[in-house]
């Protein structure tokens, strides 16, 4: 299956995949709708992407106690509008934080790799995320002890 | 982000307030009192919307509307109560445009003590649409220094006493530490040393390498003890009357930046390719416009200041603002020398003008390290090089000594000029004379220095070129109301029906150039997009902005919207006292280039036909300054006729 593989070090922190993903999830320009976040890393001077992996294990579809999340037709986890009943136990589930919840509509949300044309690798500029068939993995570990190790020696 | 993906949304959502306002605005003003520490939202209307936009277009308006004195014959100066600072953005700021991030600050500046238009980008304009608001208007004064919190409904005048002192990048970082926020969770725009102590051209620095920094906008907010602005990235939704058009018109305005030959290399390098190229027409100034050749400059090599090797020197790293593709902006990690292992914002070519060939300094990472010294004391970067080149020269022929200054001075002393820089934005020593800016510092010391300094009678100075071969932006500099340029270089000039090319050293070519070229950048820059994203055809603009507020906004609408900003900005300045006699360049800046490609060129033979030409072209009286009637009524601005010229209009 395909899945959003992420390249930090290419991410310029333009939060353009956030737009895209959110005209894509309510049909409005609302970043805190959207399902992929851009996280700052050295306080201010790299981004990188984040956003459900898919992973094989599936937290939040084992977690849920109405069987709302499935699998949809490209392989993606979905949540099942009609099924959620907003108890959250999926966000808490998930151990990658790419679980969401909506207050609006009492609804968990997630990435369901817009049906097999995710917007998010349309819109970015860089190819910071690319829509391909390779087996999912950490994408931001190693970035992510890179680009932090200058914060913490000071913080120490 | 190709159309066809976006064609079937999830879940389409409308607002009840969907079919009164426009696509694009969030809806709301916010008014900030600082005297009586009152915070308000103030909704506008749809038919105010479409007559000022956003930017500069509201922000002449509040202006003139709210600053005037004496029945409407004078004007609140900058350091008034009464004066308004207006950070406003406009209808693409937070939309998937490249580059709409888009800040314009409006207010009566401490430079020319007249109107401000100056612009700078990262988050504010999209974090501050998202919380719901299009533009802040912040009048009065307070009694202590605060900050303005925004974080959705939540709006805070929050103590910023224990911010006094803290540079703006240190400013940036307790924020970040106080609201447990971090990147572009947070917004903030912020003054440093100079703005606290009202250095005349103090600026106001924001996200990181993001400055507003004309006309003294800063000590505008220093004079109001307003240390920061910090926004949460907001919660509410931004609505487009057609988002499948905007996304289409973002894609087209994209392709144009990326393939077209004039817009490539700004793509690629965003301003850095402009060293090298400027140098080639005589219009790099280097060392106080004392020579225009680079070899006069201690070790010059041009082959490493191409912007590949500029770029590649540090260890680099995208930093784009709000929805941008452009290779522009950057983080740089300097690898060696002193500073090794610092963090800094790359530098514009401004940067590199400013803080480099301006003062006769040719090392890269000092430079770089300099630049970034000047955005953290909140400095433009600009008159920072006219004023530090000025005292290197005047110190190099005698005009100020090492016992007036304090310490010795030469030309490419990067380090002997952060400390001048230090003594300026605290006004230490001889410090407080220069933080006055260029004009006045020149003026109080009389005599051989005056004659060498660069500034315009106004009591602005040029942005960072040599205009002595660029006599495009001298007259649009001297002419313009807003202490920068007004209409700027030329975009896809034959789309408005002007000649592709002029003779550069005609000046009857060059009045009616910048004549005809007038409109395009004032509704740029009420857009809330950036000017390089908008270095493409008028027309896609317009496009966009139709698309996001539903409006069919032509290109001959956007010339007119812009034209008529211009004018009412030019009412304002004449209220503030400025007059025909303050559009001259000083002395130095008129002068004619010694050496190098445009040696000889004199532009003050010219000047007089030049400003003739000008003043008939876009329709304003030469003796007064004043737009003509005629004029004024074409552009639909009858009231603004009868405010300037009675019942003769």
């Amino acid at each position: 299956m395909s899945v959003l593989r992420l390249h930090p070090q290419k991410c310029t922190g333009c939060l353009r995949c956030e737009l895209a993903c959110s005209y894509m999830q309510t049909g409005e320009f609302q970043p805190a709708k959207s399902v992929i976040r851009v996280s700052p890393f050295e306080g201010h001077t790299s981004y990188a992407p984040y956003t459900c992996t898919q992973c094989a294990e599936g937290w939040c579809m084992t977690a849920c106690p109405v069987g709302a999340i499935t699998i949809n037709a490209v392989g993606a986890k979905d949540v099942l509008d009609d099924k959620c009943v907003g108890c959250k136990l999926c966000t808490i589930a998930c151990p990658y934080g790419t679980m969401f919840y909506d207050p609006g509509t009492r609804k968990a949300f997630k990435c369901n790799l817009c049906g097999g044309a995710p917007a998010c690798a349309e819109a970015c500029p860089t190819a910071a995320i690319t829509y391909e068939d390779v087996a999912t993995a950490d994408w931001l570990g190693d970035f992510a002890v890179e680009r932090t190790a200058r914060v913490l020696a000071e913080a120490r | 982000m190709t159309p066809a993906t976006l064609t079937a949304p999830k879940q389409l959502k409308t607002t009840s307030t969907a079919t009164t306002r426009p696509g694009g605005y969030a809806g709301n003003l916010l008014r900030v009192d600082l005297t009586r520490r009152t915070c308000r939202a103030e909704p506008w209307g749809p038919e105010m919307m479409r007559e000022l936009l956003g930017g500069v277009g509201l922000g002449a308006m509040i202006l003139y509307r709210e600053t005037a004195a004496k029945g409407g014959k004078g004007n609140v100066s900058w350091d008034h109560p009464d004066n308004r600072l207006v950070l406003a953005t406009g209808p693409l700021a937070g939309l998937p445009v490249w580059g709409t991030g888009g800040l314009t600050v409006c207010t009566i500046g401490a430079g020319t003590n007249g109107p401000t238009s100056t612009q700078a980008n990262g988050f504010f304009g999209t974090n501050l649409k998202y919380c719901g608001y299009d533009a802040i208007m912040v009048q009065g004064q307070s009694k202590d220094w605060v900050y303005l919190y925004i974080n959705d409904d939540v709006v805070e005048l929050r103590d910023a006493r224990s911010l006094v002192g803290l540079d703006t990048w240190e400013t940036q970082g307790a924020l970040y530490k106080e609201t447990g926020l971090a990147g572009h969770q947070l917004s903030v725009y912020s003054i440093g040393p100079a703005g606290e102590n009202l250095v005349r051209f103090a600026a106001i620095q924001g996200d990181y390498g993001h400055v507003a920094s004309k006309n003294g906008c800063g000590a505008v907010m220093g004079k109001k003890r307003l240390k920061a602005v910090a926004i949460v990235k907001g919660t509410k939704s931004l609505r487009a009357a057609d988002p499948r058009g905007v996304v289409q018109a973002a894609e087209e305005i994209a392709h144009d930046l990326r393939t077209d030959a004039s817009a490539r290399s700004l793509y690629e390098y965003g301003t850095l390719p402009g060293v090298v190229n400027l140098s080639k027409m005589g219009a790099l100034p280097i060392k106080n416009y004392t020579t225009n050749l680079t070899s006069n400059v201690a070790g010059a090599d041009m082959s490493v200041w191409e912007a590949p090797k500029l770029r590649e020197n540090f260890d680099h790293r995208g930093h784009q603002c709000n929805a941008c593709g452009m290779h522009h902006c950057h983080m740089s990690v300097i690898r060696h020398g002193d500073q090794k292992g610092k963090i800094v914002d790359e530098p514009e070519y401004e940067g590199w003008s400013g803080c480099g060939w301006a003062i006769g300094a040719a090392d890269r990472d000092g430079v770089a390290w300099l630049n970034t010294q000047c955005d953290r004391a909140c400095v433009d970067v600009n008159e920072w090089g006219w004023l530090c080149g000025w005292v290197m020269e005047c110190q190099e022929k005698g005009y100020i000594t090492k016992e007036q200054l304090g310490f010795e001075l030469k030309w490419g002393d990067v380090k002997g000029s952060n400390r001048l820089l230090q003594m300026v934005s605290r006004r230490e020593g001889f410090g407080n004379i220069l933080a006055e800016g260029v004009k006045r510092a020149a003026e109080k010391l009389g005599g051989p220095a005056k004659e060498c300094a660069i500034y315009i009678e106004k009591g602005a100075t040029p942005r960072g070129h040599d205009h002595r071969s660029r006599w495009e932006e001298m007259l649009d500099t001297c002419t313009s109301s807003t202490a920068t340029m007004e209409t700027g270089n030329p975009v896809h000039p034959t789309e408005i029906g002007q000649p592709a090319r002029i003779n550069p050293f005609d000046g009857e070519q060059v009045a009616k150039y910048v004549a005809g070229l007038r409109g395009r950048r004032s509704f740029e820059d009420s857009l809330g997009i950036c000017i390089f994203t908008s270095r493409t055809r008028l027309e896609y603009i317009c496009r966009a902005l139709s698309a996001a507020t539903g409006w069919a906004f032509t290109v001959d609408d956007a010339l007119r919207f812009g034209k008529r900003t211009a004018a009412i900005n030019r009412a304002t300045a004449l209220r503030c006292g400025h007059t025909g006699a303050m559009e001259y360049p000083s002395t130095r800046y008129g002068s004619t280039p010694v050496d190098g490609p445009a040696k000889g060129q004199a532009i003050r033979a010219q000047w007089e036909k030049m400003l003739d030409t000008w003043y008939a072209e876009v329709g304003f009286d030469r003796k007064t300054g004043k737009p003509l009637p005629k004029t004024l009524k074409e552009l639909g601005l009858e009231w603004l006729a009868r405010d300037l010229w009675g019942k003769k209009a």
